[in-house]
């Protein structure tokens, strides 16, 4: 693989590791939100 | 727009413009003379490496300040910052590796830099796990705080690990003696563009993270206070001998 390869990957998995992660935690507070205005 | 929902966008806004303004940095800036453009991987890595350290001293702190003032509100930001912590730790050690391969041959090398770094992920992922095996809020909160001062220990250790002992990790680039290693002033910008690009994802993320907790925390009390039995379904009316 060429270095713009390896540079590419690292980029790729930086920012789509990131991506998951705070959409997770932006899922995670919805359902929170949800839950305790059902449970209230 | 209101107060309230620009509180909640705020912070996804700060880590899509910062992360675009350093990527754009790190694409701009030139390639070095001896790594060529594989040098562009070290304004991630560094960044991250950096944050790790951040995150989990945040955690020493709010560990520290729970255990003197007995408040949740620190413990929510020790947990908080651990969890980004770990996130940190794990893209570095993954960024090292995607570097590494195509620089030195391999992977993973067991150097005291890389196997330092791995202990503390390992550990700190211990701490998240320890703070699922009680729903004692209470318990749960000192048992974590214990871990999170413990646990500091490892941030000197990792990060001196290339000063005192002889690592194939190269030494400190930018904090050292004699000034920073990087010469070119392009590269230099790049990297503490990345560095303070990551430090307002750390603080946006904390901002999400800590909200979520503290929704979390509501919701489990309200659960709890909605499986006890209600104290009037016990009680019956005394009978006053009036009409009925």
């Amino acid at each position: 693989m060429s270095d713009w390869g390896w540079v590419a990957l690292a980029y790729g998995v930086t920012y789509g590791s990131l991506a998951v992660f705070a959409g997770s935690i932006a899922l995670r507070i919805r359902n929170a939100r949800r839950s305790l205005g059902e449970i209230e | 727009m209101t107060a309230q929902t620009r509180n909640r966008w705020w912070p996804w806004a700060a880590i899509v413009l910062s992360l675009a303004t350093a990527f754009t940095l790190a694409m701009v800036s030139p390639a070095d003379d001896v790594q060529g453009n594989l040098v562009r991987i070290m304004y991630l890595h560094v960044p991250a490496a950096w944050l790790a350290y951040l995150a989990f001293l945040v955690t020493f702190v709010g560990s520290v300040a729970y255990l003197l003032t007995r408040h949740f509100r620190w413990d929510r930001i020790a947990a908080a910052s651990a969890e980004i912590g770990v996130y940190f730790t794990g893209l570095a050690i993954v960024l090292g590796m995607i570097w590494a391969k195509p620089t030195w041959g391999v992977w993973w090398t067991w150097d005291a830099r890389l196997t330092l770094t791995a202990i503390m992920f390992f550990v700190y992922l211990g701490y998240l796990a320890l703070r699922r095996t009680t729903d004692d809020p209470i318990a749960r909160a000192n048992r974590a705080a214990v871990l999170g001062v413990v646990g500091a220990i490892q941030i000197p250790l990792v990060h001196f690990s290339v000063v005192w002992w002889r690592t194939l990790h190269q030494p400190p680039s930018i904090i050292r003696p004699d000034g920073p290693a990087i010469q070119d002033s392009m590269m230099l910008v790049a990297l503490i563009v990345g560095v303070l690009a990551f430090t307002v994802v750390y603080v946006s993320l904390m901002v999400k993270r800590i909200e979520l907790i503290h929704l979390e925390d509501q919701r489990d009390a309200v659960e709890r206070t909605a499986d006890q039995p209600v104290a009037g379904e016990a009680v019956t009316a005394p009978d006053l001998g009036g009409p009925s």
